[in-house]
């Protein structure tokens, strides 16, 4: 599924009158089986293009479509296909990991034992065997983001929404969590649109970064990444990682100060 | 250094028992030694002594049991009440735009100032008992429902849409869950106060013959201060199982609640 955005552009009422612009005229095609990373400073948008493409915010103009590359005249509307991975989370406190992953499965209105068993092949494949009875609040940071990862996958939608999901965890977690999703989109291939604000993060999972502007959030420039696959730590020691990481940083730079100052110009206005 | 901490957890565990012996005995021993006259402070010795009476000649256990069995009719007419409207407000806008001038104007009235109303409507016997406790436990739940429903984390309703959720899927699968802890604390409130208004409308009713706000009455009148006391111990054990069993009831329903930072 490729996913297509043309000129969206989303407006915020802001206080005193101010709109706040959250997103400016930003068009991308995210293509298929492609691994696409939006990092850029905070309040540049990237949450809320994800949102829109997700079907969870209608954007203020501009399109996005959802487009099979197999038969491009038939586009869907945002949301179709896609699943999304919140940096909060969001699972079910009250609901055991095996029915927080069942959750979607359960919405359809799928039987029971089948969902149960589809669910229980998910939460092996994230490692989770034994775990399936415990309360998310029972379980450590990394383990609930697993949880998470495990709800969205079970649901086998072409495109994966994942807005931050590693930012709460600790440096080490973190590692792991993210390898274990570039092994998970070598199997899968699906779309995926990944927010984060770590250069590294993004190139180490991204077929592509994209990185944005400080609000309004544009796209400043679009890095691909040709390292290859499957992903290693090691690969972040090689020069080729090193100059993409010094080219996204310089990028990134400019953009974080830009958008500090406006912070700050937020915080002391009346 | 083990022992020492042996040690430290069996006072822990043995100190506040302890605590409570050495006062019953204290209070003992003051009124023995000072001879106080019982219609002031009766021993300890004495008041059990005619709390084994009451329960031999079945005078507490009576009415103790008349006032349970208004305690829960008065409660599960707030808690249904209660709860149903506080969700059909979370959820419905126009139900909340409607309830909700009766409910700021009728919450902050002392409900005890609607006794007199209530015995010219409805005399002295039974619904009279259970109309005043209830209508002062359906507020604090009715309220605290509202808000549970209300306050539902934004990022859970979003999730569940996402996820492929129906709105009513949403509000079934969701909202109310989530609202759970809310609710259950409105009912441990309206618990404490249908409580406090039974034995207050046993009290005051003046014809009824039981319960035993009736029971602490007669006795106080006649000044056997004993028999006050042992009817106020025999409240605070009731009082306390009634704490114990919504502890459990909470624990069993909403394991959940016990882990902060859930989701």
């Amino acid at each position: 599924m490729d996913v297509i955005v043309e000129e969206v552009t989303q407006v915020w009422p802001g206080r005193g009158g101010a709109d706040i612009v959250a997103l400016e005229r930003f068009t991308h095609r995210f293509a298929s089986r492609r691994f696409s990373c939006l990092l850029g400073p905070s309040g540049c948008g990237k949450s809320t293009l994800l949102q829109i493409v997700g079907g969870l915010e209608p954007a203020t103009s501009g399109k996005v479509r959802i487009v099979d590359p197999a038969r491009p005249r038939e586009p869907r509307a945002p949301g179709a296909g896609s699943v999304m991975v919140w940096q909060s989370l969001n699972l079910f406190p009250w609901r055991s990991v095996l029915d927080n992953v069942a959750f979607g499965l359960e919405m359809q209105g799928m039987p029971r034992r089948e969902r149960r068993e589809r669910a229980r092949a998910l939460v092996a494949s994230v490692g989770l065997t034994g775990f399936e009875d415990y309360l998310p609040g029972q379980l450590s940071g990394g383990m609930r983001q697993r949880v998470a990862l495990a709800r969205a996958l079970v649901l086998e939608r072409p495109i994966l929404l994942m807005d931050e999901p590693f930012a709460a965890l600790d440096a080490q977690t973190k590692i792991i969590m993210q390898e274990e999703l570039a092994h998970i989109f070598d199997r899968t291939h699906k779309t995926v649109l990944f927010v984060t604000h770590a250069i590294e993060e993004a190139i180490f999972l991204g077929d592509e970064v994209i990185v944005m502007s400080a609000r309004p959030g544009r796209i400043k420039e679009v890095l691909a990444v040709d390292l290859p696959r499957p992903r290693t730590p090691e690969m972040v020691s090689t020069p080729a990682f090193a100059a993409l990481f010094d080219r996204a940083f310089h990028l990134i730079r400019e953009e974080v100060m830009t958008s500090m100052a406006q912070q700050a110009a937020a915080l002391s206005a009346p | 250094m083990s022992a020492a901490r042996g040690a430290t957890r069996l006072a822990e565990r043995a100190l506040p028992a302890l605590v409570i012996v050495f006062f019953v005995l204290a209070w003992e021993l003051v009124v023995r030694a000072r001879g106080i006259a019982p219609i002031y402070l009766p021993a300890p010795s004495a008041i059990a002594l005619y709390f084994g009476r009451m329960v031999a000649d079945g005078s507490l256990p009576a009415n103790l049991g008349v006032t349970v069995l208004r305690i829960f009719a008065g409660f599960a007419v707030a808690a249904l009440a209660g709860v149903g409207l506080g969700v059909l407000m979370g959820m419905s806008r126009l139900a909340a735009r409607i309830a909700d001038p009766w409910i700021a104007a009728l919450y902050p009235l002392p409900k005890i100032a609607l006794i007199p109303l209530l015995l010219i409507w409805l005399g002295t016997g039974e619904a009279y008992k259970i109309v005043i406790s209830a209508i002062t436990a359906f507020f604090p739940i009715v309220i605290s429902a509202y808000a549970g429903i209300r306050e539902v984390d934004r990022g859970l309703i979003k999730a569940a849409q996402d996820l492929g959720a129906s709105a009513r899927q949403i509000q079934l699968k969701v909202v109310i869950p989530a609202a759970i802890p809310s609710i259950f604390a409105g009912l441990h409130l309206g618990m404490g106060v249908t409580i406090i208004l039974v034995i207050a409308a046993e009290m005051i009713g003046g014809s009824s013959q039981s319960g035993m706000g009736y029971l602490l009455m007669q006795a106080g009148q006649v000044m056997e201060t004993e028999k006050v006391f042992a009817d106020l111990v025999a409240l605070a054990v009731f009082g306390a199982l009634v704490i114990k069993l919504q502890q459990w009831i909470d624990r069993k329903v909403a394991p959940w609640t016990a882990y902060r930072d859930g989701h």
